[in-house]
């Protein structure tokens, strides 16, 4: 039985599982040499972890918690709890300000940030422009979404006073190279066809802006924008612990001063506040589709 | 043609109220002078001017290169924990494993709200109950990344696991395959394939989350940013805020090549 086998049916699969062996092997000893660095370079010690001095903090914390012992748990308090709700409140404000912001930003720059428009007939001056506004906007995309935003919160603390400003613009400078991204992938992915019907029988920018393009993204923008919502709503808890407002900054407080049931109270309020823009968002987006 | 109207409507009323919204919001703002530091525009100049002259100096180079990596040790060990919850609860909250339609119902209800408290909760919250419950130890800033991106991860497998396609698992069930060898040669190698492509695009968020365990205490490149900024380095802050988008973009070239392979 002699089989020849052609070129492309041995070399691809080949090549496929090149890759993800290569990988599959990298994960491992990635995993493996960062557990023998945690356990030797940090002295990670798992058996202290369960010493009986551990458990006995790790009782304490959690019956302070509970309010074993306390006279007048926060959370059972009337006036904390009003207190509480007005800082959920405005951590929802927070976020809010920080996903238009973040939206704001996206939509002045994700049409240069897609090839469609970079890649034009024009003049070669002006293509040469459109590469460098591409570049330019791109490397923006990657450098405010690899940063973290509480750490884009450290740094804005230098220029705004605190409050709820400087953390949504924190949580918008990250999200915005995000949904940069995303989007100006959609834009990226669009059919070209109508688009090209409208250019040909006439249409001006504006009117391919308007009848063309914003249609056929919309339902993908807004799916993005009510997805990173979700996320920055969990971020707004730690942009406060440096000094931005909101639920963050008096949980970070509370923890300073132990009082613990104060922090059970905050933890409620944020776990409300995540599960109520979790249904909002689904239920937003199921009704939209 | 009237359905197709009423989608143009509702995206357009969605469009309205979102936009209503953040403009109301703007209101919990008193805009003013008064929300900046008054010498908030000499410190912005000054941080242009770090990211325009960062420290190349070799010992900062030095430094930021061993904090990369402790940054990707405490990602990838705290990864490597999350993968582990995610197919443990994962498997459990698809209820692919449940005999009975209400054990079905049960596993699933349980589970899946399991996983939602786990990754309701921001890491670095999780990481600052640890501290204060165990104390300051890599545990914590390992436990931190565990359990929310094993939250998530999980949350996601239970959905890829529940979209496998019927046909091939009823071909498995009529050959007489048990429920364990129906996920093992069914359900997984079906939905491996986004799975890992799923897994490390949460790599890469992973790392962002490492870096940012610094704030309870744990060393790693958000550890020196921290410590730059109280010195008022800015050249400094952008050396390693530079290293920690390598890291990332690195990460993300990576598995840009691999779900190039797995998905296409």
């Amino acid at each position: 039985m002699q089989h020849i086998p052609s070129a492309t049916s041995v070399r691809k699969p080949h090549r496929r599982f090149g890759i993800v062996r290569v990988s599959v092997y990298m994960a491992f000893l990635l995993i493996i040499a960062s557990w023998i660095y945690l356990f030797i370079g940090e002295q990670a010690n798992l058996a202290e972890l369960f010493s009986a001095k551990n458990v006995r903090y790790a009782v304490q914390f959690l019956s302070g918690l509970a309010g074993v012992g306390v006279d007048h748990p926060a959370f059972l308090d009337i006036e904390s709890w009003k207190r509480a709700l007005a800082l959920t409140y405005q951590t929802l404000q927070m976020s809010l300000m920080a996903i238009g912001f973040a939206t704001l930003g996206m939509l002045l720059t994700v049409i240069p940030a897609s090839r469609v428009v970079a890649g034009g007939t024009e003049s070669a001056l002006l293509r040469a422009w459109n590469r460098i506004v591409y570049g330019l906007v791109r490397a923006m995309y990657v450098i405010s979404r690899s940063v973290p935003e509480l750490i884009w919160a450290m740094m804005i603390i230098f220029f705004f006073k605190p409050g709820l400003l400087p953390g949504a613009i924190a949580l918008a400078l990250h999200n915005f190279g995000i949904l940069g991204k995303l989007c100006a992938e959609v834009v990226e992915d669009l059919d070209m066809r109508p688009i090209r019907n409208l250019a040909s029988s006439g249409a001006s920018k504006a009117q391919i802006l308007i009848y063309g393009i914003i249609p056929a993204v919309l339902p993908r923008f807004l799916t993005y924008i009510l997805y990173r919502w979700e996320v920055i709503i969990r971020t707004t808890i730690v942009v406060g612990f440096v000094g931005a407002g909101g639920l963050g900054h008096e949980f970070k407080l509370s923890m300073s001063w132990f009082h613990y049931t104060d922090v059970t109270l905050y933890l409620l309020c944020y776990l409300m506040l995540v599960f109520a823009v979790d249904l909002i968002s689904a239920g937003l987006r199921r009704w939209m589709q | 043609m009237s359905s197709k109207l009423l989608d143009f409507h509702k995206k357009n009323i969605l469009t309205v109220l979102l936009s209503a919204v953040f403009i109301w919001s703007l209101f919990s703002v008193q805009w003013g002078p008064d929300l900046f530091h008054p010498g908030g525009q000499a410190a912005l100049g000054q941080m242009m001017q770090g990211l325009l002259q960062p420290d190349w100096s070799p010992a900062i180079l030095r430094l930021a290169l061993s904090a990369a990596w402790t940054t990707l040790a405490y990602a990838v060990a705290g990864m490597s924990l999350a993968i582990v919850i995610a197919l443990v609860f994962g498997v459990l909250a698809s209820g692919v494993l449940a005999s009975t339609r209400t054990a079905r119902n049960v596993q699933v209800i349980g589970f899946r709200g399991a996983l939602g408290f786990m990754r309701a909760i921001h890491e670095l919250v999780w990481a600052w109950l640890f501290v204060a419950a165990i104390g300051l130890s890599p545990f914590a800033g390992i436990f931190a990344i565990a359990i929310p991106y094993g939250g998530i991860l999980g949350r996601i497998f239970a959905d890829m696991l529940q979209d496998v396609p019927e046909e091939p698992i009823t071909a498995l069930r009529a050959a007489g395959a048990s429920r364990l060898q129906l996920l093992c040669y069914g359900y997984v190698p079906i939905a491996m394939a986004d799975m890992l492509s799923y897994l490390m695009y949460r790599f890469e968020c992973a790392i962002r989350s490492s870096a940012i365990m610094s704030f309870i205490g744990l060393g790693g490149l958000g550890f020196q940013i921290q410590l730059s900024l109280q010195d008022l380095r800015y050249d400094q802050v952008w050396t390693f805020l530079l290293f920690l988008i390598a890291l990332v973009v690195l990460v993300d070239m990576w598995s840009q090549l691999l779900r190039k392979r797995l998905v296409a």
